[in-house]
């Protein structure tokens, strides 16, 4: 599967004079035992969009089924899934099932491996003027475990896992659902998919961490660092803090399972909201994570295209701080409808507001970077004042379901799936398209389809707000969540939301045949194509940067922009 | 020590037990219950023929963009909060910043301003926009807190109370105030889908069933225009218990109760659905709580075996201030005797009775 | 902007501060593992430090212990509070499990006793423990037990009935805490789950009540 890209690198000639660094390893050495930051950071890439496509097919099953109230196809896919005349129990387990896999698959095997393993490993060391990250070989294990995970969750789908076969206790693995509720080896296969892909992403992180500190090129002080960067230490920081807190969970939730012990089971004195607890202290910052790299990639995209440095450097760089810091005491937001005490549901209520500050400075900032400038608007830059709307959007909501009081309609409704799809599918998922179109040919060396790449972003656009913005509606007519059957008068906006994903797959097809252009026919990409906005290290490189780059370390000059 | 502790609690039993003699016990026979209070309450009847719900009134409506029509008074001042302070905010930020891209894109780009800037600070806008959020902020908060306390102000003195169990995949609604008997809960049947729920009839096949998926065969009954303790748990798995148009949402947690206050202003039909995801049947246990006025509610009531009416009997168990035992609400003045194991027996029959719950 | 390092520096300068680099590299990453185990070790204190949080603030709904000395110095008030009782038993559990009093109107300060009773439906002996919390939930730290079914097993043998005593009382403290002025009723809900099933016709009796 990591076959694609390779020709397009090896094809590249070191002109600086270090060719006698610069020879490859053998095809087998190189792409199973990479040590290479770009190399690794290529198979991220590739495998970040495998998942997703995966990913994305579960929700294209979720959005059939929904196309009208009854249960039409799920039979039909829990035949695929392997199950031989499903009983009706079976068959909504198969639901269950989807939203499970859709929910994990996003987040762990499709989000942050683009993010943080695909694009934070393929720029960091070159936007810091580094020959590589802290711990190569480091690098290469949580890559191949978080590949190990992905295999974990899929065969967690074939086995059984209570009502049916697969895990369906959704991404979250609330207890007693996912104990006691749930026999069968399909969650512990879950769960062994959550131990490996965390257990690579804290080394990631603990790679990232030590690679910014440590491997900053002469005169690259943390006050230079591109936003990027900033967004990537931030990212690692959360990652190294929130999720060995899931592993905890997740291994009790495990030992509770197997072992007999009851830390989430009242009948041994525990209790099953204190998984929750532990869940959300790592959930929270986990949305952070997956969407403050995506903050960086925007900042660096709206910066080139106006050709003006970042507005208030400091503030954006602080407020991702701020943003990761007050993301560790906001978590019990997500558990308002649990039975909370008042004087806790006011203080996450008050918390939770507060993350709209550190919010609107970014938002405001980037404004600000592209008043007065001259802007140029190229693929990425689209997708990046796309970004800034959807995320506003996504945002404003989040306003809304931060009060307690307001949560006890709208918890567990659609209202709260659009949201979070807002900030990450037309979010996150926007900032990784602008950052692909950004940094494309960069890494490959080809020239993609400016012309594919607007009518991606126009058609992708009309889609997911098709999608999701419905979702609103249906979430303030109390429509709850994880359902695969709905009453009457829910189905006019399901329905327009089944289109809505029609046309945002198309997009997608578009999107595949604007890189299969770029490697077919696309021109060569120069060293900096973007032209003079785009001032980063990376830029000096050539266009895919040599096997080693850096050798000899670039010097930051006083006068350095940021 | 726990013999030891054993030994202790034996003595305070027996001592407390010399002291209940004549204490009403919740438990007795529950037709010595309904006998009690058949007296000071003729015109209660037994009688109950379920409402039809009104198209739109509890229910969501087809196409619908807003919130359901609420009929509660937090309801309405959430309502308030939604519509009136922070859906204006919130299109208003979202317009502001949209205009503001529109405007760079009109004005700053390439053709129109060939020359960028290089203006990256201006310490005024940062301390404004971080500034103005905070205000915007706090006034949301002002009300937003508000309405949280408000929701959390716990039932007055001699309210209702009902239970709720979630269940996979049904609810049962308890009522220990009139009798403790229960109500099991189970959507209706979808017509050409595969049978939800055994021996449960199909929607629509009643004159007052409300929308499919919504309707369940056996309702939550509860009087309207006063606050009703809700208590809710879940037997099994985490539950949520919630009904949009009374903006009223609590998860039922095993092993512990959470506990709300319902208040319903009108009578009415109104649904809701279960809002934790449960497992398979997720989708298939709505909740409708039928809101009756207190008469039509007690004769509800009495249509249960074992249903007796809440505080009716109150004045007859009342027992001074600070007495040890003054007994249950609802006792009806039935001596068990405590020390045999008769009582054991007789709150068998009770629990039995109540078991059978009402068609 | 960028230039290329000056490359006058000795090679072997280069490569000293290169392994000055790996070490200050491992040291660096060191750090992070220990945050990272650090945060692990949290993740599983937090399971007593959330216990002993909610007994100590009576967060979640938790009730006080007491002992008798600490019960014999409360002082009694001449105010009441209307004290509700609950029971549940797990899905599955062959238990009836029910209070023999719905509501009981308590002095605060003084202690009162509440009676529950199970009963055992199965053939087999049944050893159960009970969950509990008080709803409103800011009314747990004032609700104190001196005595109750719940602080042990209790087994049942096939068809056994029991009473189980409660001995508590409720701070009057509570008069005093502004969060607690509305409180009319207190609940005190209990639940059962299934401990162990035997076959076992002897079996220890440890518990309480009868």
């Amino acid at each position: 599967m990591a076959t694609t890209a390779p020709e397009h690198f090896q094809g590249h000639v070191d002109h600086h004079g270090h060719a006698d660094h610069d020879h490859k390893p053998s095809f087998f050495a190189r792409w199973f035992m990479s040590t290479n930051h770009k190399d690794i950071g290529t198979m991220y890439l590739i495998f970040a969009i495998i998942a997703g496509i995966i990913g994305g097919l579960f929700s294209g099953m979720m959005r059939v089924e929904l196309a009208e109230p009854g249960i039409q196809y799920l039979d039909i896919f829990a035949r695929w899934f392997g199950a031989t005349n499903p009983d009706f129990n079976s068959t909504l387990h198969v639901w269950n099932v989807l939203i499970t896999a859709h929910g994990l698959i996003m987040v762990f095997f499709m989000v942050m491996p683009a993010m943080i393993g695909g694009f934070g490993n393929w720029f960091v060391p070159l936007m810091i003027g580094a020959p590589d990250m802290a711990f190569p070989r480091m690098n290469n294990i949580s890559f191949w475990l978080t590949v190990a995970g992905f295999i974990s969750l899929l065969c967690s789908a074939f086995v059984p896992g209570g009502t049916g076969l697969g895990a369906g206790t959704g991404w979250t693995v609330y207890a007693p659902l996912s104990t006691s509720g749930s026999p069968g080896p399909a969650v512990d296969f879950g769960i062994f998919a959550l131990h490996l892909s965390g257990a690579g992403s804290i080394m990631g992180a603990i790679n990232f961490i030590t690679t910014i500190f440590n491997m900053r090129a002469p005169g690259m002080t943390m006050h230079k660092m591109p936003l990027f960067v900033w967004s990537m230490l931030v990212t690692a920081f959360l990652l190294l803090l929130s999720l060995p807190v899931l592993a905890a969970a997740i291994t009790m939730l495990l030992t509770d399972r197997n072992f007999g012990t009851t830390f989430f089971d009242p009948s041994g004195g525990g209790d099953p909201v204190l998984y929750q607890h532990l869940f959300w202290f790592f959930g929270h910052p986990e949305v952070y994570i997956m969407i403050l790299p995506g903050f960086g990639i925007i900042s660096q995209i709206v910066s080139t295209f106006s050709k003006k440095p970042v507005f208030g450097y400091l503030g954006m760089a602080y407020a991702m701080v701020a943003i990761g810091v007050v993301g560790f005491i906001v978590w019990a937001h997500h558990m308002y409808a649990t039975g909370m005490s008042v004087n806790t549901k006011m203080y996450f209520t008050a918390a939770t507001m507060v993350i709209a500050v550190p919010t609107g400075v970014k938002i405001f900032s980037w404004i600000a970077t592209m008043w007065g400038g001259s802007l140029e608007f190229k693929s990425p830059m689209v997708w990046a004042l796309g970004f800034i709307f959807l995320f506003t959007v996504g945002g404003v909501t989040g306003v809304v379901l931060a009060n307690g009081g307001v949560d006890d309609v709208l918890h567990d409704t659609y209202y709260v799936v659009a949201h979070f799809h807002y900030v990450l599918s037309l979010g996150a998922v926007t900032a990784l398209f602008a950052g692909f179109y950004y940094w494309f040919p960069k890494m490959s060396g080809r020239m993609h389809s400016e012309f594919l790449a607007h009518v991606h972003f126009w058609i992708f656009f009309v889609g997911v707000n098709m999608i999701f913005f419905p979702m609103h509606f249906l979430g303030l007519q109390g429509m709850p969540r994880r359902y695969p059957d709905y009453a009457e008068a829910y189905q006019h906006w399901n329905h327009v939301a089944t289109i809505g994903y029609m046309v945002m797959a198309s997009s997608l097809v578009i999107w595949f045949i604007n890189i299969a252009y770029a490697f077919l026919a696309g021109r060569k990409a120069e060293d900096s194509y973007w032209g003079e906005g785009a001032t980063t290290l990376e830029w000096t490189l050539t266009s895919p940067p040599p096997f080693h780059q850096f050798e000899t370390l670039p010097v930051i000059e006083e006068a350095a922009h940021h | 020590m726990i013999l030891g502790k054993t030994v202790r609690t034996l003595g305070e039993a027996a001592k407390a037990l010399g002291l209940y003699s004549v204490a009403a016990m919740a438990f007795s026979s529950s037709l010595a219950a309904s006998s009690a209070i058949a007296a000071p309450a003729p015109e209660a009847v037994a009688s109950y023929t379920p409402m039809k719900p009104t198209p739109g009134i509890g229910m969501p409506v087809e196409g619908g963009i807003g919130l359901q029509q609420q009929f509660s008074k937090l309801g309405e001042y959430g309502e308030w909060i939604h519509d009136g302070v922070l859906m204006p905010i919130i299109t208003v930020i979202t317009l502001f910043v949209l205009l503001l891209l529109v405007i760079i894109a009109v004005r700053y780009n390439r053709r129109t301003n060939p020359v960028a800037s290089k203006t990256s600070h201006n310490t005024i806008l940062e301390v404004v926009w971080t500034l103005v959020p905070v205000l915007i902020l706090i006034g949301i908060a002002v009300p937003s807190i508000d309405l949280i306390a408000k929701q959390y102000k716990p039932a007055p003195k001699g309210a209702l109370t009902i239970k709720v169990t979630g269940n996979q995949w049904f609810w049962t609604y308890g009522y220990p105030d009139n009798g403790d008997f229960e109500v099991v809960s189970n959507m209706l049947n979808l017509p050409g889908q595969p049978t939800i729920n055994n021996g449960v009839r199909e929607v629509g096949s009643k004159p007052w069933d409300g929308p499919s998926h919504l309707e369940v065969d056996n309702r939550m009954v509860v009087p309207v225009g006063e606050p009703v303790r809700l208590q809710i748990t879940a037997a099994d798995v985490i539950h949520s218990f919630a009904v949009p148009s009374l903006w009223f949402k609590l998860d039922a947690v095993p092993g512990r109760i959470n506990e709300k206050v319902l208040f319903v202003e009108k009578p009415g039909v109104y649904y809701g659905q279960c809002s934790e995801l449960c497992g398979a049947k997720h989708g298939y246990m709505p909740i409708a709580v039928e809101a009756l006025p207190r008469a039509q509610y007690d004769a509800w009531v009495l249509t249960h075996a074992g249903g007796v009416i809440d505080g009716q009997a109150q004045p007859a168990a009342a027992a001074p201030a600070g007495a040890p035992a003054t007994g249950a609400e609802p006792a009806p003045a039935a001596s068990a005797d405590p020390g045999a194991a008769a009582t054991g027996e007789a709150t068998e029959a009770a629990a039995s009775t109540a078991a059978a719950s009402a068609e | 902007m960028v230039q290329a390092a000056a490359s006058e520096a000795a090679p072997s300068e280069a490569a000293a501060s290169l392994t000055e680099g790996r070490r200050s590299n491992r040291r660096v990453g060191l750090i992070a593992l220990s945050m990272a185990l650090l945060m692990l070790g949290l993740g599983y204190a937090s399971v007593p430090l959330y216990r002993i949080f909610c007994q100590v603030t009576g967060y979640g709904g938790t009730t006080q212990r007491a002992d008798e000395t600490k019960a014999a110095g409360v002082q009694v008030t001449d105010r009441t509070m209307s004290i509700r009782f609950d029971a549940n038993v797990e899905r599955g559990m062959p238990w009836q499990f029910k209070p023999l009093q719905r509501t009981d109107t308590v002095t605060i300060g003084e202690r009162d006793m509440a009676l529950f009773w199970a009963k055992n439906d199965s053939d087999k002996v049944i050893t159960g423990t009970a969950s509990f919390n008080v709803e409103p939930e800011q009314a747990a730290r004032y609700f104190n037990k001196i005595q109750c079914f719940c602080f042990t097993e209790q087994t049942l043998q096939p068809g056994e009935a029991v009473k189980m005593p409660v001995i508590y009382y409720v701070d009057p403290a509570i008069l005093n805490d502004p969060d607690n002025k509305d409180v009319e009723q207190i609940t005190l809900s209990y639940t059962f789950h299934v401990t162990s099933v035997s076959d076992a016709k002897t079996l220890d009796h440890s518990r309480t009540g009868g």
